[in-house]
């Protein structure tokens, strides 16, 4: 092996090691909180405004 | 292409056309959606004792609205027709933030509350809402689980005046096996928001032989009291066999009288019994002099003794926001 190529070499895995950390840590690292966007229609079926003045059932 | 909800501490990689574990959190052509912005399934004017809140607005109105879903999967849930409803069965009314800001104001109510379900699963309709009616003077209020992760949270906190938080257990296997969640996020959430300033109660729900032994108690209480502080409102709220979890009896008030016990012996100042009448359990007393403060049956007062928030006996100032 010519100096040339083990400089080439070490260069190689050097880099790789880094390209794999910075992977690791990006993918490891929890990633900026982006808020949902609105979907315009309702999924499930849609009724109008019932009395509000009434407590609710539920818990809470 | 896959997308990931940073939301909550489950951070659900969702498939396209697929939902997170909340149901209303869903993946459509790579952008993640919120299916329920808007359309909240309940609306309703409760008593603020009902949340349970006792130190802010005592005897107040609150407009308190939820949409269907919920990050967690408690087997008790007394909720779970709404909370664990896909949002293809549902019924839900369009209500924009605005339309709630105008009735909360319409109904002479003093503050809006995001509850019933869990309000981190609607996020981004509770932010909104929540930025507007604070822009009204209409003060905001969550009832939540605080399974949540750090970043929404502070942003969120910042339009929050007071908040109601479910310390379900003290153990991080309880979590695991009753809530399909985990303790330490939870903590975090309760320390985020006693350091942010706002009005905090914690609710602790009390289950025969799951939560009950009074070594678990005492340990819950310390860490409220070392954690949050000695003034934090702590709630013992009672059972009541639901959902996946009818083989166990309600939860009885020589249980919930232990636990306030336990509780206040540990130094906490403002201990109360929940979903259960009690003769003293649900009054607050002055941490200084003992005096009756306020009386309270079931969810109306019966008097408040209190002057300009303090003790009218030894003058003590007495944690909450009175008015």
């Amino acid at each position: 092996m010519t100096r040339r190529k083990f400089i080439q070499g070490l260069i190689g895995a050097g880099a790789a090691i880094a390209l794999g950390t910075w992977w690791l840590a990006k993918k490891a690292s929890p990633r900026r909180f982006v808020r949902a966007l609105q979907l315009k229609k309702y999924p499930g079926s849609l009724r109008s405004l019932r009395d509000v003045t009434k407590p609710s059932k539920w818990s809470g | 292409m896959k997308v990931q909800c940073e939301l909550c501490p489950k951070r659900c990689v969702i498939k396209p056309g697929q939902s997170g574990e909340c149901r209303v959190r869903i993946n459509i052509d790579g952008v993640l959606r919120t299916v329920v912005y808007g359309f909240p399934c309940s609306i309703h004017i409760d008593p603020i004792e009902k949340k349970p809140l006792f130190h802010f607005l005592p005897g107040s109105k609150i407009l308190s609205l939820a949409t269907v879903g919920c990050n967690l999967h408690c087997r008790n849930c007394q909720n779970w027709e709404i909370s664990q409803a896909n949002p293809e069965d549902s019924q839900a009314t369009f209500c924009p933030p605005a339309k709630l800001v105008e009735l909360t104001e319409y109904h002479h109510c003093l503050s809006l509350a995001y509850t019933y379900t869990d309000p981190i699963v609607f996020y981004e309709y509770t932010y909104d809402t929540a930025k507007l009616a604070r822009q009204a003077n209409i003060r905001n209020v969550l009832v939540t689980a605080g399974y949540v992760n750090k970043e929404p949270w502070k942003q969120l906190l910042k339009y929050v005046d007071a908040a109601n938080i479910d310390l379900k257990g003290i153990s991080d296997d309880f979590y695991r096996q009753v809530c399909s969640g985990t303790l330490k996020p939870v903590q975090e959430a309760l320390v985020e928001a006693a350091a942010s300033g706002i009005l905090l109660e914690v609710t602790n729900l009390i289950i025969p032989t799951l939560n009950d032994k009074p070594e678990q108690i005492r340990q819950l209480a310390r860490w409220v009291k070392a954690n949050l502080g000695s003034d934090t409102p702590l709630h013992f709220s009672g059972f009541f066999p639901r959902y996946k979890m009818r083989n166990l009896p309600p939860t009885s008030l020589n249980t919930l009288d232990m636990a306030r016990e336990i509780a206040i012996s540990e130094g906490l100042y403002y201990v109360y019994i929940g979903n259960i009448l009690s003769d003293v359990g649900q009054n607050t007393y002055c941490p200084g002099c003992g005096g009756l403060l306020i009386e309270r049956s079931g969810y109306t007062i019966l008097q408040n003794r209190l002057k300009e928030g303090c003790c009218p006996d030894c003058g003590r100032e007495i944690y909450g926001v009175w008015k």
